[in-house]
């Protein structure tokens, strides 16, 4: 089950039914990915590490030949041509900057192989290293920069070759968490303001979300949901994305027509349009509403269960009320500052939950 | 401390089986030739006094420098393809092709050359061949000459130079050679200007090494030579069991280790002043 996506007459980057199965592996790395990707757009392959978006990337680059499938950049088919046919701006995880060259060398050195004569070269790769906000450094060897300004080297060489596509293996894995926002959002700027193609691989969802135009779920070499950021969070599409993309809690229940799911008791309703029989239902923390006891539940807020208070979870930013009910423990989740009238209250305390029955995400049981 | 004590039987053994007829042969050095022929105690440096000055003395240096320094230089040429055959290999058959590049070592060195005099001789595999498919009317002068010693050289040294740039390439990141890839570089071009100069380093080491082994060499220029060619280790076993001149075999001895030690350090100094381009590690 996959959420329909809008299919442009011209992507830039189709890639269709691709396939890469190593020798030797019990499963392909990557099974079948199919997908579509407009100019200027940037999309996040998300998921666990084996999911295959890594491979799926380097086929992209060319440093993987897939078994089968066609990658297709402006129309023109590149399954097959050589990395340095292809055009490809990479930055690895490693970085991989040349460390005999200086941050300048490293950044002209595309434009040397495609040919660019030398003083045409030097001032594109000066600009380049300026763009990154690295014009001081350009004399600089890699080993006398630090990470993060080793991360900007690796885009600036990966940026000067006017790349038909810009592809990230996890660029900000390799820095500390401090730096990681900061480079995140000047990534994104810098790659809205080129307009350059972009795929991006990462296990991080927030980077995904926060970053992407369109988000690639993958598990098991396929692709489980492809969307806009806000749908994959809000609606995923298979039990995988309800589960690895953000938390939510799991009601087992029996789901009949209608879209009422039985759990524990409680006919709790839903949007669902399953075939009846046994299910599991996933609510976020952020969509439950939290009320005193006997309070009645706001407009449109279908569903309500009684539950206990069982433990509060301050985070700084967030608070997060675990609490038990007759369906199962569902977790309210509250912006730091709005939890005043459940500041003071017991364990055990009773409560009262609300939420829209859309807020459910429903998926047959495993 | 605990190092120490640890290294004490090696060291031990390396200070009676080594240091201690080291010093032997430095004393004897020192002692006379009488005109019979007859080595007689004393303290002089005539010996040294006679190497140096000599003519012959000065051409079995050039010649030994020119034969190990070249059998060097081909066989880390020959070696760079075969090391990075290896790296590039898949883990499963790395391992094997690492023990097929240094197996000739596990062959005695004689039984090696043996076989090259087989395969290079007038009547061998080679000058038949070549004769019998008549691109050469007779056969070539392939062995008992500098020819000869140095294929035998070349064959001898490649498992060190193999082995030496084997750990040198293990640490440049095959990513670098990708990203080149990426970058637009096709294969020749990656090889110069990424493999190459981050392999100069292990390439350096690799000579210095082979270099040393081959002005060493003895059984090579002996067997390969046929009695013809002349360096430093043949010369100083003819001194001592030809012409039975132990004072001036010692002396040489003396010289070709003092020239030894010398490269050995400045091989120490190349590697310390010289780290290369090591790939940088990344967290």
């Amino acid at each position: 089950m996959k959420a329909a996506t809008s299919m442009p007459a011209h992507p830039h980057l189709r890639l269709d039914r691709l396939k890469r199965h190593y020798a030797g592996a019990p499963a392909p790395a990557v099974a079948s990915i199919s997908l579509d990707l407009p100019r200027g757009a940037l999309l996040a392959l998300l998921g666990p590490s084996g999911c295959g978006k890594t491979t799926t990337l380097r086929m992209i680059a060319g440093l993987e030949i897939p078994d089968d499938g066609k990658i297709l950049v402006g129309g023109r088919d590149v399954s097959r041509l050589p990395p340095h046919k292809r055009q490809m701006g990479v930055v690895f995880q490693s970085y991989a900057l040349f460390p005999h060259m200086t941050a300048a060398g490293n950044a002209a050195f595309g434009l040397e192989m495609q040919g660019v004569a030398r003083a045409d070269r030097a001032r594109r790769a000066q600009a380049a290293l300026e763009m990154v906000g690295l014009g001081a450094l350009a004399e600089r060897k890699p080993r006398q920069l630090s990470g993060g300004q080793q991360q900007r080297v690796a885009l600036a060489r990966a940026l000067a070759i006017e790349p038909q596509l810009l592809l990230l293996d996890e660029p900000l894995s390799a820095l500390d968490a401090k730096l990681r926002e900061g480079v995140r959002d000047e990534i994104r700027a810098l790659q809205q303001r080129l307009g350059t193609t972009t795929v991006f691989v990462t296990h991080d969802q927030t980077e995904a979300l926060a970053m992407a135009d369109l988000v690639a779920v993958m598990n098991g070499g396929r692709i489980e949901q492809l969307a806009a950021p806000e749908e994959i969070f809000e609606r995923p599409a298979t039990r995988f994305v309800a589960t690895f993309v953000g938390r939510a809690a799991r009601l087992s229940g029996q789901l009949e027509p209608g879209g009422v799911l039985r759990c524990g008791g409680q006919a709790l309703r839903s949007t669902a349009t399953l075939p009846p029989g046994p299910a599991e239902a996933y609510l976020r923390p952020h969509r439950v509403r939290l009320l005193e006891a006997g309070a009645a539940p706001p407009p449109g807020h279908d569903n309500l269960l009684e539950a206990r208070l069982t433990r509060r979870i301050y985070t700084g930013e967030t608070i997060a009320l675990e609490t038990e009910t007759a369906a199962g423990p569902v977790t309210a989740e509250l912006q730091a500052g709005q939890d005043g009238p459940w500041r003071d209250l017991p364990t055990g305390a009773p409560l009262r939950l609300a939420f829209r029955a859309a807020d459910l995400a429903v998926f047959p049981a495993p | 401390m605990i190092g120490w004590l640890l290294a004490a039987p090696a060291l031990a053994v390396l200070a009676l089986a080594f240091v201690w007829p080291m010093a032997g042969l430095f004393r004897i050095s020192l002692n006379r030739t009488t005109e019979t022929g007859a080595m007689e105690a004393a303290v002089t440096t005539d010996s040294y006094a006679r190497l140096v000055g000599d003519d012959f003395t000065r051409e079995l240096v050039l010649n030994t420098l020119t034969l190990a320094a070249s059998s060097a230089a081909i066989a880390v040429a020959l070696a760079l393809p075969i090391a990075l055959l290896v790296r590039g290999a898949s883990p499963r058959w790395r391992g094997l092709l690492a023990l097929a590049a240094v197996a000739p070592l596990l062959v005695s060195g004689t039984a090696r050359l043996v076989g090259w005099m087989a395969i290079l001789g007038d009547q061998g595999m080679i000058n038949a061949l070549l004769t019998g498919m008549g691109i050469s009317t007779g056969p070539l002068a392939l062995i008992n000459n500098w020819t000869g010693v140095r294929i035998g050289l070349v064959e001898s040294l490649m498992p060190y130079a193999v082995l030496v740039l084997l750990a040198g390439l293990g640490r440049l990141d095959p990513k670098l050679e990708e990203a080149a890839a990426t970058l637009g570089a096709n294969r020749a071009r990656t090889f110069l200007r990424v493999t190459l100069p981050l392999a100069a380093p292990a390439l350096l080491a690799a000579w210095l090494l082979t270099l040393v082994l081959g002005i060493s060499a003895f059984i090579t220029p002996r067997l390969m030579g046929g009695g013809r060619v002349f360096v430093l280790a043949t010369e100083i076993y003819d001194l001592a069991l030809e012409t039975v001149d132990w004072p001036g075999a010692a002396a040489l001895a003396m010289l070709l280790l003092g020239g030894l030690l010398a490269l050995m350090i400045l091989r120490g100094v190349v590697a310390a002043f010289f780290p290369g381009n090591r790939a940088e590690k990344t967290p």
